[in-house]
């Protein structure tokens, strides 16, 4: 860090000579032979396994989106784009990759990234700039905590003074830091352990920790392969968390058009995710190996991430909280966020696609479950207190109530049929579940059934309407029997 | 036993870059500080010992030269199809050893390394070298054995981290397991490779002189293996370091390994190169243990 300032001039003449040396050899790889066509190297590094950014990676790839709008005219006209796609599980190794320039473009999540932007700061042939945003939750959920399904806790206060593992650096490690200062609980209020998401998971399995914390999918992954229960989830911080994706500067400089097309390749894979999201996630779950109705509890209608690639302010003012609670830790130093959003390249994008961005930029809104319940025979006017049944071999149904999805779910099953999942939304904070992990509260009236991720949310909502707290198979029976 | 190694390697941990010129300058400087002492004597001790002395300088040399060479090509940044330019440079990593070793913690990392690669290692010892000696002498234990210990072998300790999560009960005997495995291996197969090199004559005299198959095994075979289980020690010591940072990952909270996964999931550069150097260290401490403790036990050997 120190030498960034004082490379002296002999070693710029060094540089030279070698580069004139090394030319054929470096990433950006040119032919030799003149009048040949020119070859560019484009490395991105994705992570496919985390459910946010696969329209920011994976479906770019499979659909081959970024070679229908990469440059072809004028200066492009004698360049040969080539594709390097390099995958991993989490975001450092992405930074690792890129500080080395064998990726030009890397997705990760909001610590990873500021991180990368800070990493960036000390290398002298470029710095990273964030340029769009693959998904995104205002609220902070995707990140969440889960515990062993038949331990003794289902709140975050039951897990005082016990093991928590957590990657450290991660998204999810900043859900818990922000959760435990909004509790005004202490550092060592848990045995917090850093532990990456293969080992975490095996490590809860075995009950050898008694919560892991993680950030997309696992929260979700981990209770749908049934062994785990989420106790806790990010929207409680009520930060935003989100993904997003960075550009090397010396990369964006020289091929600015090549940074739009990404953009671009980006908007078209949103808008394929959002035109038929069963077909998407079956698809996500042949690339990723993430579960179907895992992928479609993130990014279906009303799903937990909205795919949305402009640069919003609050998710900007989430990222400068991160570099406070990493400042917090020691692990940063200076860093303005602010310098290192470059909303250019999306703005261009958006302009040649004859799309408004700021309308955009202001618009929080994520498509919802629509249509009509066959059901109770109504029209969906409440998405967010709506549900799905996702039959197999068929579709995914919506229905307009919680009643209404689990009347459907009984009687889709007496008729012999699989179902693969069903979603409800807790009533008191708006996030996608999946119906048989959630507790349900009846009010005296049985006339409702409302779902809650928290037991503790569904026990205050059935004290307070004189009512009780029931497991899915008995929500099950009394939409059947007296809903 | 434990602690005595330890505290062998502990001063080890300084790093290279303060640990070697002072071996050198006291090479110099043992002349002319004490001028009364019997000169006979100084001389004669170094003419005694001027094969040891020229290892250290030189080796002393060899690693100056590498630590100015890894000056220079981040000094300047070097790129020549292989890129120094985000390497940290030697400065860099010195300052986290310095901020590191005024923390407790990097101590207490560093400490439970050396106690989980020992405990790995003396077990893996402890079972394969009678494993490997037995195996050599009966052809039906080494047909038993041979295939599952060769399946097992080329399985990198990373793949181990779930399946050692799942098979112990607690993290710290998961994480000395991957310990374990990287040193059972080359133990193993340097024992039997040992006991296949012991020349049939010696056995075949010291049959003709009457002894038993408990004499020919104290006698004979023992000896003749000696030094290959030591090689083979050294060999599983060195492997023993390797495997440590996957086994460490299971630990989420301490260990030298953990230090350095950790560091890079922060994307710290300098504190990766400081528990890399650690490690090297440490491990070189402990394979010179090893190679003294076999000079002690096989005075008949080659220094």
């Amino acid at each position: 860090m120190r030498q960034q300032t004082e490379v002296p001039f002999m070693s710029r003449i060094f540089r030279h000579k070698l580069a004139a040396l090394a030319l054929a050899l470096t990433v950006h790889g040119w032919s030799t032979a003149a009048g040949a066509q020119i070859v560019v190297k484009i490395g991105i590094g994705t992570q496919d396994t985390t459910t946010n950014t696969v329209t920011a990676g994976v479906v770019i790839r499979q659909l081959n989106l970024l070679e229908k709008y990469l440059p072809k005219d004028g200066k492009y006209a004698n360049i040969k784009f080539e594709l390097e796609w390099s995958n991993f599980t989490s975001g450092p190794p992405v930074t690792n990759t890129m500080m080395a320039d064998k990726a030009q473009f890397g997705m990760m999540g909001d610590y990873p990234l500021v991180v990368n932007g800070f990493t960036f700061q000390s290398n002298p042939e470029s710095q990273s700039r964030l340029i769009a945003v693959a998904a995104y939750n205002q609220f902070g959920s995707g990140n969440g905590l889960v515990v062993h399904k038949d331990s003794p806790y289902f709140q975050l206060s039951d897990l005082k003074g016990k093991l928590v593992s957590v990657p450290f650096g991660s998204a999810a490690h900043g859900m818990l830091l922000k959760a435990m200062q909004d509790r005004g609980w202490p550092a060592d209020y848990f045995q917090l352990v850093s532990q990456s998401p293969e080992v975490g998971s095996t490590n809860l399995q075995e009950k050898k920790i008694d919560a892991h914390a993680d950030f997309v999918p696992f929260a979700e992954l981990l209770p749908f392969r049934g062994f785990a229960r989420k106790i806790f989830d990010g929207v409680e911080t009520n930060l935003p968390t989100w993904h997003g994706v960075v550009v090397r500067t010396d990369f964006a400089q020289k091929y600015p058009e090549v940074v739009v097309g990404y953009i671009k390749a980006l908007i078209a894979a949103n808008e394929w995710f959002r035109a038929d999201p069963k077909l998407a996630s079956e698809k996500i779950q042949e690339w990723t190996g993430i579960n179907k109705e895992v992928v479609y509890i993130f990014l279906g209608p009303g799903g937990n991430m909205t795919t949305d690639p402009t640069i919003k302010p609050i998710l900007i003012d989430a990222a400068a909280q991160d570099v406070k609670v990493l400042q917090n830790l020691g692990r940063m130093k200076e860093f303005d966020v602010t310098k290192w959003v470059d909303d250019s390249y999306i703005r261009k994008a958006f302009a040649e696609l004859k799309l408004d961005y700021d309308a955009q930029l202001k618009s929080m809104a994520n498509y919802e479950v629509k249509g009509e319940d066959k059901f109770c025979n109504k029209h969906i006017t409440d998405p967010r207190k709506a549900g799905e049944v996702w039959v197999d071999g068929e579709g995914i149904e919506p229905f307009s109530s919680t009643a209404c999805t689990l009347g459907a779910y009984s009687s889709i099953k007496a008729k012999g049929k699989k179902i693969n999942m069903a979603y409800v939304f807790d009533t008191a904070r708006g996030i996608k579940l999946f119906a048989d992990q959630a507790y349900y509260a009846i009010g005296s009236d049985k006339a409702a059934i409302a779902p809650f991720l928290l037991k503790k949310d569904a026990e205050d909502y059935a004290a307070k309407n004189d009512g009780k707290v029931l497991s899915f198979e008995d929500a099950l029976k009394v939409a059947t029997s007296g809903g | 036993v434990q602690s005595a190694l330890l505290k062998l390697t502990e001063p080890e941990l300084s790093s290279p870059e303060i640990d070697s010129p002072p071996v050198e300058a006291r090479a110099a400087n043992t002349m002319p500080a004490k001028p009364k002492i019997d000169r006979v004597w100084i001389w004669r001790w170094l003419a005694l010992h001027q094969r040891e002395l020229r290892g250290l300088v030189v080796g002393a040399v060899s690693l100056a030269l590498f630590l100015l060479c890894w000056h220079l090509l981040t000094k300047y940044r070097v790129t020549m199809h292989v890129r120094f330019v985000n390497v940290p440079s030697p400065e860099m990593v010195f300052d986290s050893l310095l901020r590191s070793a005024r923390d407790n913690r990097f101590l207490s990392h560093v400490y439970l390394s050396c106690r989980r690669v020992f405990i790995g290692f003396l077990i893996a010892a402890i079972i394969a070298v009678p494993l490997g000696l037995v195996m050599g002498r009966f052809r039906l234990v080494r047909e038993f054995v041979f295939p599952v210990s060769e399946v097992l072998r080329p399985i990198p300790a990373i793949a181990w981290v779930p399946m050692s999560i799942m098979l112990w009960p607690s993290n710290e005997e998961s994480i000395v397991f991957i310990t374990f495995l990287g040193s059972f291996f080359p133990i193993l197969l340097n024992t039997l490779h040992g006991m296949v090199m012991v020349d049939p004559v010696f056995i075949r005299a010291a049959q003709c002189l009457g002894a038993r198959e408990a004499s020919i095994f104290r006698e004979v075979y023992f000896p003749a293996t000696l030094p290959y289980v030591f090689t083979g020690l050294t060999v599983g010591m060195g492997v023993a370091w390797v495997s440590l940072i996957a086994a460490e990952m299971i630990s989420g909270q301490f260990g030298i390994g953990y230090f350095t996964w950790e560091a890079y999931s922060l994307v710290q550069y300098a504190d990766i190169a400081l528990g890399m150097i650690c490690i090297g260290v440490l491990g070189l401490g402990s394979s010179a243990l090893i190679r003294g403790i076999g000079r002690v036990v096989m005075p008949w050997g080659k220094k």
